[in-house]
């Protein structure tokens, strides 16, 4: 429920995959038919003197280096800087504020809840329970509005509907004392914890 | 405090019966946590793209200041790619060629394929939930080894995405009734209403575990 941008994701992968499957076809083929072999050498060496023409046309005025050179360094730091913006993209959405509402009453201000309260509530409750080992929540932005995120790890063989049941009563109490419905996503997940800790067997 | 509440806006906000805004926004979550969101392969791609550019970076600056160059010399390079299948031998472009095929097929297959993870949504009535398909097979093996009064380690569950086959190696001498198992692992699944519901396969081995 982070805000990773999912068609992003998507959409950049395919490509890079697309290109990379285009070259090691090429190779491939360039490897094992001959016929591709002299069709490439006679199209390539078309476009690398294409190229050439154009650095050797762009020279900087009484000196030998062209100035392309500069624009693709520029270029390519470009690319480097998109790709480190798309990672920063990945697991964002980490909010800090639960309520942030106007107060109608009489006294003027902003009321503001911060996503602590519920986390620290939420994990006091959940952290004796002997069926749990281990439960983490946090608050993440959701469209602009606040969501909460609540991860339990059962131990081996809890009932997931009765934990879900118990953990959603917990947040409807937190609603009380909230006074705001914050949508909730429950996960119950299986870890290492989970997995390699002792069975649950008296329930 | 209820006051307050009441007075602002009466019921719109406590109501457990409305799902507010918050009903839209639990579909696009059960939506996203259902799914991969790819940010594994993404990170990898864009590093692998970082580097790359890095390394040309490099040369193209050398290049530019008129610098020896580094590793390789930027049209030196494109002159051997242009006249390729000679000065390479053969079987060692193959290679590389198949090796840029199968990352080139991760990604491709990352992009296109839907993503589902192994998880199943359960119904509450106040927040959306999912549960992690070892959760579930964890849960039924409990149960399926109360009805079929084995130990741990005679029953194995394996819960996908609309199967749950469930492995028990009776005790040697002691007789198993298959549908007894069935019906508990049925009756629990219809407790847990897990969607999609997965439907149900008992396999009892035909060799017996002996001490047990």
């Amino acid at each position: 429920m982070n805000n990773t941008p999912r068609i992003l994701n998507r959409v950049l992968i395919g490509i890079l995959g697309i290109t990379l499957i285009a070259l090691g076809t090429l190779l491939v083929l360039l490897a094992s038919v001959p016929a591709v072999g002299t069709w490439w050498r006679s199209w390539s060496a078309g476009a690398w003197s294409n190229w050439q023409d154009l650095f050797g046309g762009t020279h900087f005025p009484g000196r030998q280096e062209s100035w392309l050179w500069l624009v693709l360094t520029v270029l390519l730091l470009a690319v480097m800087g998109a790709m480190v913006a798309w990672v920063a993209q990945q697991g964002k959405g980490r909010a800090s504020l639960l309520v942030a509402e106007e107060d109608p009453g009489e006294v003027p201000g902003n009321v503001r809840v911060g996503g602590g309260v519920a986390e620290q509530a939420l994990r006091a409750a959940l952290a004796d329970r002997p069926d749990l080992a281990g439960a983490t929540v946090a608050t993440y932005e959701l469209r602009g509005a606040p969501a909460l995120r609540i991860r339990v790890q059962p131990r081996q063989g809890v009932a997931p509907h009765t934990l879900a049941a118990e953990v959603s009563a917990l947040v409807e109490a937190l609603d009380a004392v909230v006074g705001k419905r914050t949508p909730v996503l429950i996960h119950i997940s299986s870890g290492a914890r989970s997995r390699f800790g002792r069975a649950e067997r008296v329930r | 405090m209820s006051h307050a509440t009441e007075r602002r806006n009466p019921g719109n906000d406590v109501a457990p019966a409305d799902p507010g805004n918050g009903a839209a926004g639990m579909e696009w979550i059960l939506k996203r946590e259902t799914r991969s969101s790819r940010a594994v392969a993404a990170v990898i791609a864009a590093v692998l793209v970082i580097v790359l550019c890095g390394y040309a970076l490099l040369e193209t600056a050398v290049r530019a200041i008129g610098q020896p160059p580094w590793i390789v010399d930027p049209e030196a390079a494109a002159e051997r790619i242009v006249a390729l299948p000679a000065g390479v031998p053969p079987l060692l472009l193959g290679v590389l060629g198949a090796v840029l095929v199968m990352g080139g097929l991760y990604f491709f297959l990352n992009a296109v394929l839907p993503g589902r993870r192994a998880r199943h949504l359960l119904r509450d009535r106040r927040a959306a939930v999912v549960v992690d398909d070892e959760v579930i097979a964890s849960a039924l093996a409990r149960r399926a080894r109360l009805a079929a009064n084995v130990t741990q380690e005679q029953v194995m569950v394996i819960v996908s995405r609309s199967h749950v086959i469930v492995n028990v190696r009776p005790t040697s001498g002691v007789p198993l009734h298959a549908e007894a198992v069935l019906a508990a692992v049925q009756d629990e699944l219809r407790e847990m209403g897990p969607s999609p519901v997965p439907d149900v396969r008992i396999i009892v081995a035909p060799g017996g575990v002996i001490g047990a």
